[in-house]
């Protein structure tokens, strides 16, 4: 099993599309951090202009963290997309390219080959975030420094201390893996459906696009459905950022996020199991 | 027949929503069979590959490879089959080195550097081996299709018309390859072609599909009776010709008269000994053409069904 | 006759016992500050407000007569604008009508309460009540009301320092909910939400500690932006 996830992830990463993730957020972190370096202190000054009619403030809130939290949250639509281009591709790809013919005859299990793509796409996605990680944090350490971290959430200011951030990102990194590991397995599922990656990339963008739509609209019917939509618990991260931590909705929130790992991959697995190859 | 039976389908469908693909199919390949599987195209003969590979399910019916049911031992039996289906397709973006290196490590089996060498060399490509396959000519993937399913030393091979887009010297080495895995290696072939003189030559057993049935299935030589050729006499005058053969036995062997043509139905060696006589009797004969038989016969078959 | 003048004069010395002169207190307040020419000190501070949770704080604080400030950080620190307490100054700007109260025992110090109001409106001061230790002229509690911050309170407290500067102070506060940006994913995951009454008093506590009085502070300090020792 370990050889046919190595297999995946060596024609993951010899494939051209693979790279766009990566070189997107190369690119896109460091515009981003070097535009909060020179204008950033008015974005902050702006967010805390009512609390600066009461207080003075010293010291330096524009720092690495600050401006990591804030990348974070383009966790509801740009990374996703990043996900389904590598997502999307990872069994719809094989039947493009004719290859299915050639690795279903082989003596394995549909249900071996069918896992060991899942977990590639699982650590693509990881090490995606993982970039995401290095990239904000590192660059902007060297840019910004660190200092601590203010927080806006729920119309209550929070303010954490220097050593009490990191091991708040670690966290929250790893619930963002989790939520984009839900993205990776809808687009895997409609890999297995279809014969060319371009459907699964749509189509999951577009329903992640429709629950975000769907859970901004005040309707009570709407607002019913919201806690069923796994895009709810997208922004689940950042309940690392809160005083106190709440365990609970933190390990609801995981475990419906795994539910819908698990059960997507399921389905994925069934449909491909039963799937006549015909390309 | 004596020999065990390496293949057995039993009554095999495959139903496509509106379409029966595959219908009742029976046939036996026997160890050691050099097998052509032949039809018309739509015949069934690619969903039937599929079903034998198990790229596709069937509907109703059996096949077993090696004595085994397909279904509860695949992993098993496809360790000992190697298969070429429809065109070989690879990843572009790798070698045809490192195409092959991943398929033996999908196989489960250690495949040596030294094995992945020997096979490409075996159909002339390991000059090619570093270069992507996206680079490969039809005729080079056909080659390299026929390499990895080689690559583990199955005992089955199944080749899905391995000769597509292959010049006539490539035709005659993968002819060459199949007749010499066969009688050296002993290995069992399962051939489907459309060059039905190829089928002729190699094949010593074959059936013919159509519309997915079995139409006939048994030994090339008896389905062929190839000791009759028929052979097609193009001559200057045809009434002068029909004239001079009218008294001799030749009329006897004579089947068709049109369009300055006549075809014979002749013993081996009686059409020099015809040509000589025609000839002798001033009769110009502008050509002498021998027609394929399994083409004439695959014809006949066929054309009864749908006719 | 004789009696009426005595009598006259017991009333009026009466009268005037119990009506005290609130510039002259104001006045002995200033000068007892006046033997601190500079200070810096550490502030340790601590924020009790419900839609603020920040942990605690340290900061420095340099002061120069008569009026300049400067305050640095290691890191972050929010300091309330009207409580950081430097001197009566701060209280005192402009020009103002004093008004004398009452006698009062605040927290152990017979102060006297003085009431301030400014005679131009340009200032946000509104209304400010002083209560000053009459022994040593030393602030021990205000009660202002601004325009833009509503009513606060800033209690003092003093140690064994020699100098008039307090160990501790205290500033509360009318707390008005904030308008704030937020992200609306981040909404939705919130646990604080339930918290965020519209307004609350909040509370911030400062510790003065490491007082250095009267050795000198270059001009330069004070011409830095307010920002970390680091930068």
């Amino acid at each position: 099993m370990i050889k046919l996830i190595n297999i995946e992830l060596y024609k993951i990463f010899k494939k051209w599309r693979t790279y766009i993730g990566f070189i997107a957020i190369a690119i896109l972190v460091p515009v981003i951090e070097f535009a909060l370096q020179i204008e950033g202190h008015k974005s902050l000054d702006f967010m805390t202009r009512d609390l600066q009619q009461s207080f003075i403030f010293v010291g330096n809130l524009l720092n690495t963290y600050f401006v990591s939290y804030l990348i974070l949250n383009s966790l509801s639509v740009h990374i996703p997309f990043l996900i389904t281009l590598v997502a999307g591709d990872l069994l719809a790809g094989e039947a493009t390219a004719g290859t299915y013919r050639l690795i279903l005859t082989r003596p394995v299990s549909r249900m071996k080959i069918v896992s060991s793509k899942f977990i590639a796409g699982i650590i693509y996605t990881f090490l995606l975030i993982l970039w995401l990680a290095i990239v904000s944090l590192g660059l902007g350490y060297l840019l910004l420094g660190t200092g601590e971290l203010m927080v806006f959430r729920g119309g209550i200011i929070m303010v954490f201390a220097k050593n009490d951030i990191l091991w708040r990102f670690l966290l929250a990194y790893g619930f963002a893996v989790l939520s984009m590991g839900v993205v990776a397995s809808l687009a895997f599922l409609f890999s297995a459906l279809v014969e060319n990656a371009i459907g699964p990339i749509i189509t999951t963008m577009a329903i992640i696009i429709i629950f975000l739509i769907i859970s901004a609209i005040n309707v009570d019917l709407f607002q019913t459905i919201k806690p069923y939509l796994f895009t709810s618990y997208m922004g689940s991260w950042s309940m690392f950022f809160d005083k106190p931590i709440d365990t609970y909705e933190i390990v609801k929130s995981t475990l419906i996020m795994l539910g819908h790992i698990a059960g997507l991959f399921g389905l994925a697995s069934y449909i491909f199991y039963k799937k006549d190859i015909l390309t | 027949m004596d020999s065990e039976k390496v293949i057995e389908i039993e009554n095999l469908s495959k139903q496509f929503k509106d379409l029966k693909a595959v219908n009742n199919l029976n046939l036996n390949v026997y160890k050691g069979d050099v097998f052509g599987f032949l039809g018309p195209n739509g015949a069934g003969k690619s969903t039937t590959i599929r079903m034998l590979v198990s790229l596709i399910a069937p509907t109703e019916g059996s096949i077993k490879v090696f004595g085994k049911t397909l279904k509860q031992h695949r992993t098993e039996i496809l360790s000992n089959i190697g298969a070429i289906v429809e065109r070989p397709d690879f990843y572009g973006y790798l070698s045809a080195f490192k195409n092959l290196e991943i398929m033996g490590k999908i196989s489960g089996k250690e495949i040596s550097k030294n094995r992945i060498m020997e096979v490409l060399e075996l159909v002339g490509l390991e000059k090619r081996c570093k270069s992507k396959v996206k680079t490969f000519s039809h005729g080079m993937k056909q080659r390299l299709g026929l390499a990895q399913a080689l690559l583990h030393d199955p005992e089955l091979i199944i080749l899905d018309e391995p000769t597509t887009g292959l010049d006539p010297q490539g035709m005659k080495e993968i002819r060459d390859l199949i007749i010499y895995l066969s009688k050296e290696k002993q290995k069992t072939i399962f051939l489907s072609s459309h060059v039905l003189y190829e089928v002729e030559l190699i094949a010593n057993r074959m059936i013919i599909i159509d519309k997915g049935s079995a139409k006939v299935e048994g030994n090339v030589e008896e389905l062929l009776d190839s000791k009759n050729v028929r052979v097609t006499f193009e001559v200057d005058d045809l009434e002068k010709t029909k004239l001079l053969l009218n008294n001799t036995l030749w009329i006897d062997k004579l089947d068709t008269a049109v369009n300055g043509k006549l075809i014979f139905n002749l013993s081996h060696g009686e059409a020099p000994q015809l040509n000589k006589y025609l000839v002798q009797n001033d009769i110009m004969v502008g050509a002498m053409i021998p027609t394929r038989s399994l083409e004439e016969y695959f014809l006949n078959i066929t054309q009864k069904v749908s006719g | 006759m004789k009696k009426v003048f005595l009598l006259y004069f017991l009333i009026t010395t009466i009268c005037f016992a119990q009506s005290k002169d609130p510039n002259v207190i104001i006045k002995n307040l200033k000068d007892t500050f006046q033997k601190v020419k500079d200070y810096s000190a550490d502030v340790d501070i601590k924020v009790d407000v419900t839609f603020l949770k920040v942990p605690e704080m340290k900061a420095k604080i340099y002061f120069k007569q008569p009026d300049k400030m400067h305050i640095e950080s290691d890191g972050f620190a929010m300091l309330p604008k009207d409580g950081l307490y430097t001197s009566p100054l701060s209280l005192l700007g402009g020009e103002f009508t004093a008004i004398y109260a009452k006698d009062e025992l605040f927290e152990g110090h017979n102060t006297s309460v003085v009431k301030i109001i400014p005679l131009n409106d340009k200032g946000d001061f509104i209304l400010s009540t002083l209560w000053i230790d009459q022994s040593e002229n030393l602030l021990c509690k205000v009660e202002s009301t601004t325009k833009t911050n509503g009513t606060f309170t800033i209690i003092l407290g003093y140690g064994n320092n020699k100098f008039p500067l307090p160990d501790n102070i205290e500033f509360s506060f009318n707390a008005v909910r904030l308008k704030l940006s937020h992200n609306s994913m981040e909404e939705e995951n919130s646990n604080n939400k339930k918290d965020n009454p519209d307004s609350s008093t909040g509370k911030v506590f400062l510790t003065y500690s490491n007082y250095v009085v009267n050795k000198g502070i270059p001009d330069s300090i004070f011409l830095k932006k307010a920002k970390t020792s680091k930068n």
